[in-house]
């Protein structure tokens, strides 16, 4: 079963086909052949028993003529005085004579089956045309006329007679003709006065059997009741036949080996004649009509195979061959050409198959160009950010410049700020590294709160707290994204508040994140506001997806939008970047109370520094560059 | 596809060698049919027999060769005639037998014209015809096989010369409507007359085939010719007839009687010395050799001609002398059935 199971799926079709088609037909084939045999032969049987029973029939109508010629005879008023003067007279008066033989040839006159008629009378004196006693022995002794004696005035065939004391003057002899006796008897005494004897010729008897035709060699053959041959064809099979065989019952039929030859014998025997018939005839004869119908039969099987095959592999090639050819185009695919489509139209569940698979390329094929869009929208915003770097670049060399010209002349507090400022261009410039170290991010920060306290005097407080794991570990983190919140504490927290305020910024490590927490005493947001921001922060992301996917080649709007994020918003600037960078579950959350202060929480993954270059930076490197 | 076509090899040869088996099968089983068959006919072949005074006995044999040839043959035959003597009988008998379109038949022409339309008739609806014993010469009977009776008769006359001692009266009792007695009548006549003067034919009478009668006639006769030495009968049953008659005038002795046939009566009183002698005729060939004869033109075996109903070119013997024998005491006994 698993090796079937293993086959190639057009050879497990042609296989069912072929059962489903040729094995009912064989079966069916089969199953006719047998009840055709059955029927012919049960058919065979019956007609040639009817057959049999028409033989039997004729055979009783000859006989039974025979006997009424012996009753008419008995009733011939010449007869009776011949037949009862028995001992009274030693000869026959020729007047007598001469009517009696004029009487008994007009029988034979009618009846030309008639070999010869005899009438014997008790005194040994006969009367007859046509036979006549050879030897002067008496007839009465005879066999015959016991016979008939012993059957008390009944109608007795005899059969062929042998040896008997009778010759017929036209040569007839004795298996010529088949003997009937009647005793007529005294009604008084019931003693016999006398014996008429009528030959029947055997030819009328055989014209009648051989005339009918059991299939091309059957024959019929008639026996009596002692077993002895009536009538028998001349066939070399006779020999063989045993007469004990139909001795049982009134009619069956057996079938016998003679000579090699399988024969079927059916027979019937007549009452009235106490003879039976006897048909032979070849069994292979028999099924030869059989053999015909078989043979059309088989012929037709043969064809229905021929069909069948034809059929089988038809239909095994055309399901195996689409299924074929929808895996070649799959192992195309595999291979890595995704620009293969299979199947024209086929509207069939393997044309389904395929277009299913063709929608699957177009689909990966299009995710993959989404992941495409996402990656060079990434790379858009990055660029963005340095083409804003590009005018501080100029602006740090210049300020270099100044710093170096207020410490020659003397400036301290110039020369600082100008330091100060010219270190917050520097971290932001980076070598235009997407991502710089954890420690040159807070340096960057404490530069511009450093400036902004120059500015601001006493009103702007901030410390730093650094988890000390922090500061052993090269941690990077992504470039510039404390900056823009520190501005927006300031800002929009704490110069709006009345008194100074402080800003305070802490580093912590939780498990593989980065926390990093901006929180000032400002001003604060109302609930509205926090919520819009936050609505603002979760859907940023899934905007620039929905523009990438609905509106692929205009790159221009994104970064436009980009643009805008940057200029007015520092903090979806920055979630942006991380979400963009490491996915979600990363970003920037805000937290936010009316005049109790905002904290903005950072989440950004720890990334270990281990080539001493920031993250991503060789793509960006050669843009930054030029 | 090589698969499929190797299939379909494997299949058309299998086939092919079922279908050569089935059909040599088909031939095996007709050759047992073929044993022992020889020159055969059909069982359902008939051949008919027509006679006149169909009871008498003298058919009797030829009927007996009819049948033996029939066996032979394995056809059937049938016995039809006349039961009187009466030709219009013998008309009806024949018409109705050719409405039964039998395979041949075998008729012994009761008068030799007034059967000839009839025989015409069969022959045209193509029924092979033949006579026999009797002749119907101007008929298209395709042949006649019969004794030559003419011939009968000079044998007769040789016979009865010398039982006479060369002279003395006879008389002729015979049918002198009849062909074959005609011929038989002027066979023993003219015989007579030319060999041997010192015998006179004194008289000609009918005994009409009949015992009874001819034994009536011999009365006659010998009351009319006391002096007869000699009578000639030229069928049996008359014979027998003339010999009880002369066998009640005692004059057995004295007036010789040849008859014709050997029909029982007749060899019996040949035995017991009433008849003189009797002439035997070829009966059984008569019968034999007519439905031989039949058969062959029913089966086309005679002599190759376009048309047989013609009867231009005979595809048989024409005329077929069956012979005749003289069977006297020293003879009779061999002309008994064994």
């Amino acid at each position: 079963m698993l090796e079937m199971n293993n086959l190639p799926i057009r050879y497990k079709l042609i296989i069912h086909f072929m059962i489903i088609s040729i094995l009912p037909s064989i079966c069916l084939g089969i199953l006719i052949s047998w009840a055709v045999n059955n029927v012919i032969s049960k058919q065979v049987n019956a007609n040639t028993l009817q057959l049999i029973g028409n033989a039997n029939k004729s055979l009783e109508s000859y006989v039974s003529e025979i006997q009424n010629i012996t009753y008419l005879i008995s009733f011939n008023s010449d007869v009776k005085n011949f037949l009862y003067q028995g001992e009274n007279q030693s000869t026959i008066d020729p007047n007598q004579m001469y009517d009696i033989q004029k009487f008994l040839q007009g029988f034979t006159t009618l009846h030309s089956e008639v070999a010869g008629i005899l009438v014997l009378n008790s005194n040994n004196q006969y009367i007859s045309n046509e036979m006549y006693a050879r030897t002067s022995k008496k007839l009465t002794e005879e066999q015959w006329y016991k016979e008939a004696e012993s059957s008390k005035g009944i109608f007795k065939l005899i059969g062929h007679t042998s040896g008997r004391n009778i010759t017929t003057h036209y040569n007839y002899k004795d298996d010529e003709v088949i003997s009937v006796v009647r005793a007529i008897l005294d009604p008084d005494t019931q003693i016999t006065k006398g014996v008429i004897l009528i030959d029947l010729k055997l030819r009328v008897v055989a014209e009648t059997l051989k005339d009918v035709r059991l299939g091309k060699s059957g024959f019929l053959m008639v026996i009596d009741n002692q077993g002895k041959s009536i009538y028998t064809p001349a066939s070399p099979l006779v020999e063989g036949i045993q007469k004990q065989w139909f001795a049982d019952q009134m009619s069956g039929d057996f079938s016998r080996e003679i000579d090699g030859q399988s024969l079927e014998f059916i027979y019937r025997k007549s009452p009235f004649t106490d003879w039976t018939t006897v048909g032979v005839f070849s069994t292979d004869e028999a099924v030869s009509e059989v053999q015909e119908i078989r043979f059309y039969l088989i012929s037709f099987i043969f064809l229905v195979s021929f069909l069948g095959v034809t059929a089988s592999f038809y239909l095994a090639y055309s399901i195996s061959r689409p299924i074929l050819r929808l895996m070649h185009s799959m192992q195309t695919a595999e291979s890595g050409d995704l620009t293969i489509r299979p199947m024209g139209i086929r509207l069939d569940e393997i044309g389904m198959l395929g277009r299913s698979f063709n929608a699957m390329l177009t689909q990966i094929v299009k995710l993959i160009s989404l992941v495409e869009v996402k990656e060079r929208q990434k790379k858009e915003a990055e660029l963005r950010i340095l083409h804003a770097n590009i005018k501080p670049h100029f602006l740090y060399n210049t300020l270099d410049t100044i710093q170096w010209m207020a410490r020659k002349n003397g400036a301290a507090d110039v020369s600082e700020m100008v330091e100060s400022l010219a270190k917050l261009f520097r971290i932001g410039l980076s070598n235009g590294q997407d991502a710089i170290l954890l420690i040159d991010e807070v340096e960057h920060v404490i530069s511009y709160l450093k400036i902004q306290q120059t500015r601001y005097k006493a009103k702007l407080n901030f410390d730093i707290q650094i988890d000390p794991a922090v500061t052993t570990e090269k941690l990077l983190l992504l470039k510039l994204i404390l900056q823009p919140i520190v501005e927006n504490a300031i800002y929009h927290g704490i110069k709006e508040r009345r008194g100074p305020g402080h800003i305070q910024v802490s580093v912590t490590l939780e498990k593989e994140y980065v926390i990093i927490k901006i929180a000032d005493d400002g001003l604060g947001m109302s609930k509205e506001t926090l919520d819009s921001l936050n609505y603002q922060l979760s859907h940023t992301l899934n905007e620039i997806q929905q523009q990438s996917t609905t509106d692929d080649s205009d790159q221009e709007q994104i970064a436009l939008r980009v643009n805008r994020m940057i200029g007015g918003y520092g903090i979806m600037n920055v979630h942006t970047r991380i979400v963009l960078s490491f996915g979600e579950g990363y970003g920037v959350s805000i937290d936010s109370q009316v005049g109790k202060g905002t904290i903005v929480t950072i989440i950004h993954p720890i990334i270990i520094d281990e080539e001493g270059a920031g993250r991503n930076g060789n793509t960006l490197e050669t843009i930054n560059r030029g | 596809m090589k698969k499929l076509l190797f299939i379909y090899v494997i299949l058309i040869s299998t086939f092919l060698v079922y279908f050569t088996f089935y059909h040599f099968r088909e031939v095996n089983t007709e050759s047992w049919d073929q044993i022992d068959k020889g020159l055969q006919g059909e069982i359902n072949e008939k051949y008919v027999m027509v006679t006149f005074l169909s009871g008498i006995d003298y058919w009797k044999n030829s009927f007996k060769g009819f049948e033996d040839a029939a066996q032979l043959l394995n056809v059937s035959v049938e016995y039809h005639g006349a039961t009187q003597y009466d030709v219009h009988e013998v008309i009806t008998v024949l018409e109705q037998v050719i409405a039964k379109k039998p395979a041949g038949i075998a008729i012994t022409a009761m008068d030799p014209e007034a059967l000839n339309v009839t025989i015409n008739k069969a022959i045209e609806a193509g029924i092979p015809v033949v006579t026999f014993d009797a002749g119907a010469p101007k008929s298209n009977a395709l042949s006649f096989l019969g004794t030559n009776n003419y011939n009968a008769g000079v044998t007769a006359a040789h016979k009865m010369a010398d039982l006479l001692g060369n002279k003395g009266k006879v008389a002729v009792i015979t049918l002198p409507h009849q062909l074959n007695h005609q011929q038989r009548y002027s066979g023993f006549r003219e015989t007579l007359q030319k060999e041997y003067k010192d015998i006179e034919v004194v008289a000609m009478e009918d005994g009409k085939g009949d015992q009874i009668k001819s034994q009536m006639v011999t009365y006659e006769l010998m009351k009319s010719y006391p002096d007869l030495s000699g009578i000639f009968v030229t069928e049996a049953n008359g014979g027998i007839g003339v010999g009880n008659a002369i066998k009640e005038l005692n004059q057995v002795s004295r007036v010789k009687i040849i008859s014709f046939d050997t029909d029982k009566g007749t060899l019996d009183m040949v035995r017991d010395g009433v008849i003189s002698a009797t002439l035997a005729q070829g009966t059984w060939n008569m019968g034999y050799w007519s439905l031989q004869y039949l058969f062959h033109i029913q089966h086309n075996l005679g002599q190759p001609v376009l048309d047989w109903k013609e009867g231009d070119v005979p595809l048989l013997p024409v005329n077929v002398d069956t012979g005749i024998s003289v069977v006297t005491k020293s003879n009779v006994d061999n002309y008994y059935a064994k």
